[in-house]
Order: structure tokens, then sequence, then C-alpha cells
């Protein structure tokens, strides 16, 4: 239909009103088309606000819980588990095996969490499969003895307060890149508050920027 | 950390009378940096080696014909002057290469190349491949794939990194035992360390205690005939590729043989005469 | 009212707002480029905490200390031990490539039978029963002798298994390939006695008489020698390389002298005389000279004079005399037989000459020179208890002296005189001359065992293969062979657990005997192979898992040996390239291709020159003098008496005129499509010749015509 059939038809419906063409009290094409952009309108913001981060997120939770507070309170610092190893590198999450050194196949407490380990993973000589937070992607190296040892970095300033936390919260994969969704920020906007609340690769040239003058050169933090 | 210390200048010296042609370094490059294959790697034009040994010929018929090999690794060029403005990372539309003035090691950023083969098309040393499938190991074989080096995909480049996980993993050492050095022997590159013959040393170029520094002699002053030109070596037995080109290689070539020197670069008729003098020469000692 | 456009439109804008307004746009473009710099398929390695473990190399006799870099306990890279008295640190392509072999493709993953012409996968219990039934049956019907053997060396404890197998099953038929090893004992055998092998000490000599020796191009214990040869001009020694093709060692030589092909033999007899005439010999060690010195020493000198034997080798008679004067004369001379890696067809004249050039220069079991050296005996097995079948079958005469010989005796008969055979660690139907008529032979034989990693071309004419852990994921003791001046005993440890259904060979012998019962059971009552190597290496077992190598030097003798000169004082005839065409065609070893087992690795290959090899087309060498109407990298025909293959040509300035060279170890038949199917086998195209005093196969080269394709 043309643009003028269109304006006839409409004209044809309602001649005691017409006017001319345009007349903006008339026109409820307009109102309606008004009505149309709003309900759209506020359908994909929302959407695009609400839905969206649940769709591009699938969430997994921990093969069961991990207590930090209670961990840190029996072996002191962060250190006793997550340690540099002889040659710099970074131990990461411990094997069972370094578990091995408190607990038994036995759970020392009585939480259904504690059996978990014991019963299927302890037992069973198994390794857990943590999801990991932090995890970056293949391409970027990362020291970690450069930031403790060198820059004398704390592990909240990366990490955050995980040492305070009783439970273990669910991991958020990005279903198209397939990183943890701490990368980009809980904010869907990857809007920052924290130190810790996005790791992109912006975020290590700003603070390197700031502490070291330099941004650092690609080899710095890739591979 | 990087402009409050000495600046390294990461190099590497072939004896080129030592290099049996073995392959060793070419196969060790590969195994450490997680080069992949394929089904037919015989045309060279695509087969991915970071480090490739060239035959050479003095072209003289038998039986006066002599043989050399040229294993060629990236040359981790300097550029103009030394400034950094290798040939590669000048061209590069998306910064997927850059200078390391720390080090002076030219890094290559998979994630970041987008395949435009600029570079390719830059480098006077043909030392950069393009991926052009993916790469694909038959099954179980990417067990023994190493977690140091990003296994690439197709549509980027690669090339030669000198190793530069061996750097990141000494730094880490260095970094674990609190000291800001890293000794000669705790960042070596992988051919190096596997050549059978002893023909590679790999080190820091600015470093005196060096071996690649007390082999190469390099001159600190630019070459008075032709300024772009710095870090010549005063060894006269010591060349590096189409050095006139002012590239700056990193790489360095050494051999007693004349015909070898001499095909390190393309001279007319007459020319090699007149530059060898001076190329390496005691006018420069 | 009406939906009209409007609504359509306004409907259309306020949905592109309210997404614009959202973080989807933002978000999901950084994502999808993301997405395609990190393809989900592109493998991520798994990180983890690094670790050293020390083995040793099995790939080659160099038998090389490896250290293994694991991530987590998983092998991802090989690189040189040092220290390690073989190596110092050194280490090969293929040593390195040894991790490819791990995951290969075309490794036999669990116990095959032959059903019908294909292999079936069956259970390890049914493969050793059924290779006992079949053997069995040899013992019930009074025949064991029927019995063959054949390994890629015979010495360390698993061949040593298989010997003991084979004696207390009752054959005399135990055969091993030949390597440059079983050269050097047969020619020590000659001319000093039983028990004895050869050395050099060529990191010491001052002067290098290479017969064609491959110092660089993977002669003897290849690492050791490409060291040896990287320090040898700081040392200032002198490197003489005789043969051919300018090889990469004859082009980093002081001097390499062209020769004509296989005429090697006569120059070193040539020599000899030169050294006799003018009394260069060295009194003291003549000393131990006898048994038809002096008639050797007359025969040379008529039969080898200067002018003839410049004649036949091609080289003036000036470069011959002042080439073994310069020898006599050395301090610390070193003359080495074995062309190219020394191994395959080889002659035994050759290597008798040329050591008496080093018997002569008198520098023997002295630094810098020649090591007669006893065989290393550090393994006691316990005597095999014999019933009377064994006994009987052990005492029969041995159908054969090598792998060729007993291959001629199978084709002659009209039934085969073998009616099983078992092979481990070798591949005859592709490293042997003419291996068209071995298969053939092969097909003869009624039960073929192949005890193999590798579904190689000997594996795929056998009836049951028996799949072996590889060098990497079991134990063995290694001993050091191939020409080096001290033995170096290593010991191999599993550096990962079996990747398939595997066993170690040693455990596959014994299971055998096992599932034999009886007598033979009796023989094998260790628990595992591991229980009876701890065993059987009891003398040396402490240092050598305290230390992980142990050097054989006790025995070392210092003084005179004995030298026996009947052998070549009788004038051998040298076995010349058959056929009466123009060119003589001669394998290439080229180092980047690894001899026999296994096959190349994908890495190795992907080094191989494109010279060599272009797509599935080989390359052939040929000098431009003689090349005629041919164009360089075109295609030709190469017509030899045993067949003829379509090749292309490349122009090598450094191989005399009227020699062809093939590179040796390609064209591959097995399942592996990185290294299959490219290429010729240049055995397929050399018959073999016997020499009658060795019964070896002494084909080292062909007569040969090239035409345009």
């Amino acid at each position: 239909m043309s643009e003028i059939e269109n304006k006839t038809e409409h004209g044809s419906m309602d001649g005691a009103t017409a006017g001319t063409a345009g007349d903006p009290k008339n026109d409820t094409g307009l109102g309606l088309g008004v009505i149309f952009f709003i309900v759209a309108f506020l359908i994909c913001f929302l959407s695009g606000w609400l839905l969206f981060p649940k769709l591009l997120y699938s969430k997994h939770e921990q093969p069961f819980n991990f207590d930090h507070v209670l961990h840190v309170e029996e072996t002191g610092d962060c250190e006793s588990c997550h340690y540099l190893r002889e040659d710099g590198t970074f131990s990461g999450i411990p094997k069972t095996e370094s578990c091995l050194d408190c607990h038994t196949d036995e759970p020392m407490g009585d939480t259904k969490d504690e059996a978990i380990f014991a019963g299927d993973y302890v037992a069973k000589e198994q390794e857990v499969p943590w999801y990991v937070y932090a995890r970056q992607p293949d391409c970027v190296f990362f020291s970690h003895a450069a930031h403790i040892n060198a820059a004398g970095m704390d592990c909240k300033s990366c990490h955050g307060p995980i040492d305070e936390t009783r439970t273990s919260r669910p991991y958020e994969e990005n279903k198209l890149t397939g990183y943890s969704r701490d990368i980009w920020g809980k904010n869907i906007w990857g809007i920052k508050k924290n130190s810790w609340d996005r790791m992109k690769m912006n975020d290590c040239a700003v603070c390197h920027e700031k502490e070291t003058g330099h941004k650092g050169y690609c080899f710095q933090c890739h591979k | 950390m990087i402009h409050d210390k000495k600046a390294h200048k990461y190099g590497m010296v072939i004896d080129l009378d030592k290099c049996t042609g073995c392959g060793t370094c070419a196969v060790s490059c590969m195994s450490e940096n997680n080069v992949p294959f394929k089904e037919d790697e015989s045309d060279k034009k695509d087969s991915i080696t970071w480090m490739r040994v060239y035959r050479l010929t003095n072209n003289k018929p038998f039986p006066d014909t002599e043989v050399a090999f040229l294993p060629r690794p990236c040359q981790h060029c300097g550029g103009k002057g030394d400034h950094g403005h290798s040939p590669c990372v000048s061209v590069c539309p998306a910064t997927a290469t850059d200078y390391g003035y720390d080090t002076g090691i030219v890094s290559q950023i998979y994630t970041r190349c987008f395949g435009c083969r600029y570079c390719m098309a830059a480098c006077p040393y043909h030392a950069r491949y393009f991926n052009w499938w993916d790469p694909v190991w038959p099954e179980g074989m990417e067990k023994y794939l190493s977690p140091n080096v990003s296994p690439r995909m197709r549509g980027v480049v690669e090339k030669c990194s000198f190793c530069y996980h061996r750097y990141q993993l000494a730094r880490e050492k260095a970094y674990a035992s609190g000291s800001d050095e890293i000794p000669e022997a705790d960042y070596q590159t992988a051919c190096t360390t596997a050549c059978p013959a002893g023909a590679i040393v790999f080190g820091d170029l600015n470093n005196p205690s060096h071996k690649v520094h007390q082999i190469v002699k390099p001159d600190p002053h630019p070459d008075p005939l032709n300024p772009d030109v710095v870090g010549k070596s005063r060894n006269p037995k010591v060349f590096r590729l189409l050095e006139r080109l002012g590239t700056n290689p990193k790489v360095y070539y050494m051999s007693e043989r004349e015909w070898v020197r001499k095909l390190g670069d393309h001279y007319l008729d007459g020319e090699w005469d007149k530059v060898k003098n001076v190329y390496g020469s005691a006018s420069h000692e | 009212m009406k939906v009209d456009r409007r609504s359509f439109l306004g409907l259309g804008i306020g949905a592109v707002a309210g997404i614009a307004i959202s973080p989807v746009g933002a978000k999901l473009t950084d994502d999808f480029s993301i997405w395609t710099q990190n393809w989900p398929w592109t493998p991520v390695p798994p990180d983890g905490e690094v670790s050293y473990d020390r083995t040793v190399c099995h790939l080659c006799p160099g038998a090389c200390g490896i250290s293994v870099r694991k991530i987590d306990g998983r092998p991802v890279k090989i690189e040189g031990l040092d220290p390690y008295p073989v190596n110092n640190g050194g280490v090969c392509l293929h040593g390195i490539a040894g991790l490819q072999y791990l995951y290969d493709p075309s490794r036999v993953k669990s116990p095959m039978k032959k059903v019908n012409n294909r292999f079936v996968p069956i259970s390890w219990d049914e493969a050793l029963t059924m290779v006992a039934d079949r053997l069995g049956e040899l013992r019930n019907d009074q025949k064991p002798d029927t019995l063959a053997c054949i390994t890629g060396s015979d010495q360390g404890s698993v061949p040593g298994l298989f010997k003991h197998f084979m004696a207390a099953f009752g054959s005399p038929n135990y055969l091993t390939m030949p390597d440059l090893e079983s050269w050097l004992v047969r020619t020590a055998k000659t001319l000093h006695g039983d028990a004895y092998t050869l050395g050099f000490d060529i990191d010491h000599s001052d002067f290098i008489l290479s017969f064609g020796a491959g110092l660089i191009d993977g002669w003897g214990s290849p690492v050791a020698c490409i060291q040896t040869m990287g320090n040898r001009r700081q040392r200032q020694a002198t490197l003489v390389q005789i043969e051919p093709r300018l090889s990469n060692t004859a082009a980093s030589a002081n001097q390499w002298i062209p020769i004509n092909p296989g005429t090697e033999a006569d120059l070193a007899m040539g020599m000899c005389a030169v050294l006799l005439k003018e009394n260069l010999f060295d009194p003291v060690f003549a000393q131990g000279f006898k048994g038809g010195f002096m008639r050797f020493t007359a025969m040379v000198q008529k039969e080898y004079p200067l002018d003839k034997v410049a004649g036949v080798t091609g080289i003036s008679a000036a470069d011959i005399q002042k080439t073994a004067v310069a020898f006599a004369k050395a301090k610390m001379p070193v003359a080495l037989p074995g062309k190219g890696r020394g191994e395959g067809a080889q002659n035994l004249k050759e290597f008798a000459a040329v050591h008496t050039l080093n018997c002569l220069s008198g520098n023997v079991n002295k630094q810098g020179g020649t090591f007669v050296k006893p065989l290393p005996k550090y393994l006691n097995f316990p005597d095999p208890v014999q019933d009377a079948v064994a006994l009987k079958g052990a005492a029969a005469a041995p159908l054969a002296g090598s792998v060729q010989e007993l291959v001629t005796r199978i084709d002659k008969s009209g039934e085969s005189p073998v009616k099983a055979l078992l092979v481990y660690n070798a591949n005859p139907c592709f490293a042997l001359n003419d291996p068209s008529r071995i298969r053939a032979a092969f097909e003869k034989i009624p039960f073929k065992v192949c005890v193999t990693s590798f579904m190689d071309e000997t594996a795929m004419v056998s009836d049951v293969i028996l799949p072996v852990s590889t060098f990497l994921e079991r134990m063995e003791d290694v001993p050091s062979k191939a020409g080096l001046a001290a033995t170096v005993v290593g010991l191999s440890k599993p550096m990962i657990k079996p990747v398939f259904n595997t066993r170690s060979p040693g455990d596959v012998v014994i299971g055998m005997a096992r599932a034999l019962g009886g007598d033979m059971a009796k023989n094998f009552a260790w628990d595992s192979y591991d229980a009876c190597l701890e065993q059987v290496t009891a003398r040396i077992w402490g240092p050598l898992v305290r230390k992980g190598h142990v050097v054989l030097s006790e025995n070392l003798p210092a003084g005179s040996v004995e030298t026996d000169f009947e052998f070549l004082a009788q004038n051998p005839e040298t076995v010349k390239p058959a056929g009466d065409l123009e060119f003589t065609l001669i394998p290439i070893d080229y180092f980047r291709v690894p001899p026999t087992v296994p096959a190349p690795s994908p890495f190795a290959i992907k080094t191989v020159s494109d010279r060599i090899l272009k797509g599935t087309d080989m390359f052939v060498e040929i000098n431009p003098q003689s090349a005629k109407n041919l164009k360089d990298g075109g295609f030709a025909t190469l017509t030899t008496p045993a067949g003829s293959v379509p090749v292309r040509v490349h122009f090598n300035d450094g191989i005399m005129p009227g020699v062809i060279g093939m590179v040796k170890g390609l064209g591959h038949t097995l399942d592996n499509k990185y290294v299959s199917g490219k290429g010729v086998n240049i055995n397929a195209l050399i018959s073999p010749k016997i020499e009658p005093d060795s019964g070896m196969d002494a084909a080292f080269g062909i007569k040969a015509g090239i035409s345009k394709a």
C-alpha cells in the first residue's frame, strides 16, 4: 500500500473530522505508533538489561560448598593453600593431595559438603572439578610472582574479599566466549566499583600505567 | 619496572661452521611452541616452521662444491637506528605485533591478529607464517601440548618469539627468589638448548658478561657509512642477514668461510670487496 | 484503531532504541570478537606443576639420556639430559619428537589377530594363548628349531629374554638386523676373535679418516658424534671424508675425497699397502700380529698397488699416498668404517680393511684411537633349562646367518623351513633390500608373531600382533652401542602410564613362555619383566637405579690385542654394485629421516627438504654434468635391475657424476597419513647380494639408468 492510498483510506473512514494531513491531534496512527514504540522500547530495553544477562550466562553450582572463612581461620592466610611454587609459578587451587595435609577420607566436621569431598574425591582419589571464577583466557600469561613478590600487592586487589565468603557463589560462564563472568564483571555494563570488579585487558593496562608508568608490551601478559 | 632498569637486548649468534643441518633446532622449536603439522608439509610456503634451516651452496661445480646450513628464526629486528620500528611492527594495523623495548623481542599476539598479512609482506626474512587452516592434531596427540604457549587458530600470523614464555618463567623464578636479575642460563631458547652441535648461543647483547655479547662484540655506535645500522659486530667472522637494510636484526651469524658470509646479502659485482673491509673489519675494533 | 505502518515503525524503532540503550549491542560485539579469537575448538593445554624426569631414549643405538618435562605428570617436552656420559645435554630431532610416537596414528592399541586378511582386536589372554598353542605344536612335533626370531639388536635384557626364550624353546635360529654394532662385532670377531666389539675415541683423535661414516649424518651415537664434530675445529683435529657424495659430514670436513661407489674396501687395502711398504706401521702393536700377517703384506703389495687402486677408486695415486701417510703420521689417528649410518647393507671386507688401518697405526686401546673392547657383560641370565626337545632343537644347525640368507632359504624351498616367526623391534619388510622378496618369503611362513608398537610393514604381514609400550612407557636397560669408546648402560623408566592396552616387551616374552607352560614357564619364573631386569642386572642394579646409568669401563683393555689377518690375506672379493647400467644408485642417509624402527615422526617428515620430497614425489640427486637431457626439478624414470620408479630430478653439484643419490627411509606404507605414501623406499630398487664370507647382504648400491619421463 502506497503512502497516498494510505492517507486516502484514512480520510474516507473518518470524514467528519478529516483535517489536513499531518494534523497531530487527529493522527491516531502516530499515537498508536508511540504506544508501539513505548511498548517495544520497554520490552527490548528491559530484556536487554534483565533477560539478556540471564541468557548470555549459564550458571554452574560448584561441586560442593567451600567455606573460605573457616579455612582461613584454620590455616591463617591465603598462602597456606594458594602459594607460589619454588620456581615462581602459582599453585592455584590446591589439588586433593594438598588437602590431605589436614583432611582424611573421614570428614572432620559434620557438613554435607565435607562429606561429599571426603566420599567423592578423597576416597576416590579424584580432583575436585572446581569452576574458577578468575580464570583468564589461554592467551593470557599472568604472573602471580610479579604481582605478589615484586609489586607487593595483596590477593584482595584482584580477587576481592574471597577470604570472607562462607558460601561458594554459582559460577557464571559466558556462553559465547566461555569465560567467567568475573572477567567482565557482575554489572552487565561492566561498571566497576571495586578494583576487583572487572579484569579485562584494559584494567590491567590502567593499573600498569599508574603503577609502572607504562602499559607494558604485548608479550608481558600474552602468550 | 620497564623504565627503571637497564633494558635487555636479547639476541643470538649462530655458528654456521658448527651447524650440521640436522634440523633438531626446528623440531625442538615445534615441540616447545605447539607448532602443528599437516598431512603434506612439502609445500614450504605454507609449512609453519618458526625456525627454518636453509641450505647454502657456493654454486661451484663438482668437486669444488661446498655446502653450509643456515638456521633462520625471527630476526627480532630493531628497525632503522635500532629504535624499535621493525619492518613488521611498523605495518601492523592491529598492534598485534609490537617491539618490547625492555627485551628487544618482537611479539606476536594471535588473539589480536586479524590476518591481513602485511607483516609477512614487510618481513625481509620470510620469518612469519600464516595459519591457513585450524591446527588439527591426530586423536590424543593434543595431550603433549604445552600450556606455556597458546595454540593458534586459523587466520592469524605466527612466528618465533625467542621462546618468550621461557623469559616469563625465568622472571617468575627470579621474583620468587627475590632477585631482579635473570641469570644467563635461566633464559635460553628451545633451539639453543637443543642444538647438539652447540652452534647456537643466546643471551643479552647488552650484557658484557653474556657469551653472545663476547662473540658479537656489538658496536655501540651507528655505522658511519650507514647510520641506520646499529650494533654491527666487531668480530670479522660475524655478519647479519641483509644488514645494509638497516633492519638491525638481533640474530647474528658466524662463519670462517667468506662465501658463506657473502651470502648474507646481495652484492653487486665488485661490491663485496669494497664493503667487506669495512663490515666487521679491523677498522672498527 | 488500526495497526498501521506507523505502528510497525514505532515498534521497530522502539525495539532498536530499547536494545541500543541496553548493554546487548556492546556486550555481544565484544563477546563475539572474543569468540573469534578463541574458537572453542582450539585446544587449551591444561596448566599445572612443572616437573622433570630423566630416562634414556631407545629410538636409535645412540642411547642418549633425556629429560622429560611434565605438567602435572603429563609429558610435554623432551630435552637432552645434562650431564649424561653419552650426550651431555645434547639431543636430536627424533628424540625430541619422541612424544609424537606415544600418540602416533599407527600405534597398535591392543593385541590383534588376522582374520580374513583383516586385523581384529583380541584380549591379551586370547593372543598369548593363541601364540602358545601354535608354538606348542612345533614342540609337540619335535621341531622347535623351525621357530625363528628376528630382533633389532641383540644387546640388552629384552633381546636377552628373546634369546633365552629361543634357547629354552630349542631353536638356534635367532637373528638380528644388520646395525652398525653388529658389523663392528663381526669385524672384531674376524680380526681379534670372539666376544669383542669396536669403539672409537673420536673425541680425542686428531686425525679422523672416515670411509663414508656419516659422523654428522647419523652414524654411531648421533648426538655424541655431532658434539664431537662441533668442537673438532677447536681441537684442530682433521677430518678426511671419503665418499661419492658431498654429505653434510663431507661438507664439514677438512677434505672431501670423492670415491667411486663401492670401492672403499679397495682404497683401504691400498692404504694398508702404502703403510706396509713405507714401514709406517707401529712395531709395538705389530707384535700382536699373527695369522697371515706376512701373507697379507705380500698380498696387498701385489694386488693393491697405488696405480691400480687409483684406477679402481677414481682417486689420484698422489692423494691416496698423501692421505695414507698423513693418517699414519698423525698422533692419534682413527679410521672409521660404515658408510652413512653404518647399518644395513655394508660389507665385512671394507670394515675389516678399514679397521686394519687402525691396527697398523697402532693407535689401539689408547686415547684418541680405536678400542677393541669386550662385549658388555652386565647381564646374567640363568642358564636355560632345556628339556629333551629343546636340547635336540638347539643343537640343530642354524638355518642362516642373516635375515637375507634366511629369506633366501625360504624363497628356495617349496615349503618354508621356518614354521613360525617372532619379530621384535625390527621391520625387515621395509628396512632390508628388496622388501617385496622378504614379504613374499614371510607369507610362506605359516605363523608370524610381531611384537611391535606400530602397525608397520612387517606387522601388516603377521598373523598376531602383540603391542608393546613405547620407550616412554616402560622400564628397560639401554646399553649404548654403535662405536662409542666406553659402553654406557642407561635405565629407561616409564614417563607415563601406557596410553593404550600395551605391555612391556619383556612381559610379552614372559607371558608367551608362561602360556606355553611346562619347562618354558619354569625358565621364565619372574613375576614381571621389572623383577627379571633387577635380577639379571644384579651386578649393576644398585648404581643403575641410583644414578640412572652405569659406565662399563672396568674391562677396557689397555694393552695389546692379537690381530688375525687370515680373512684379508686371502683377498676376499669386493662386492660390486649389480647390473651393467650407466649410473650407480646409492642410498643417502639423511639425518632427518630415521633409519628403520620406528618410522619417521610427523615432525621429522615436516623438516624434510622440498628437494627430497614434494607432495608424494621423490627426488633423486644427480650431478648436472651427467644429467644429459634431464631438467632440474623435472620428472624422470629411475630403473634398476630390481625395478623402476617415477622420480623427480634434483641437480646437485656435490655428487659425483655418474652417481644417483636417493634418500633412504621414505616410502612407508603404514597407516599414518603424515608419514606414509611419501616418496619411494630405495630398498625396493636394490636386490640383495650376499657377501660369501659374512653371509650378509652387501649391496649398498646398484647400477641404475635414468631417463626423462
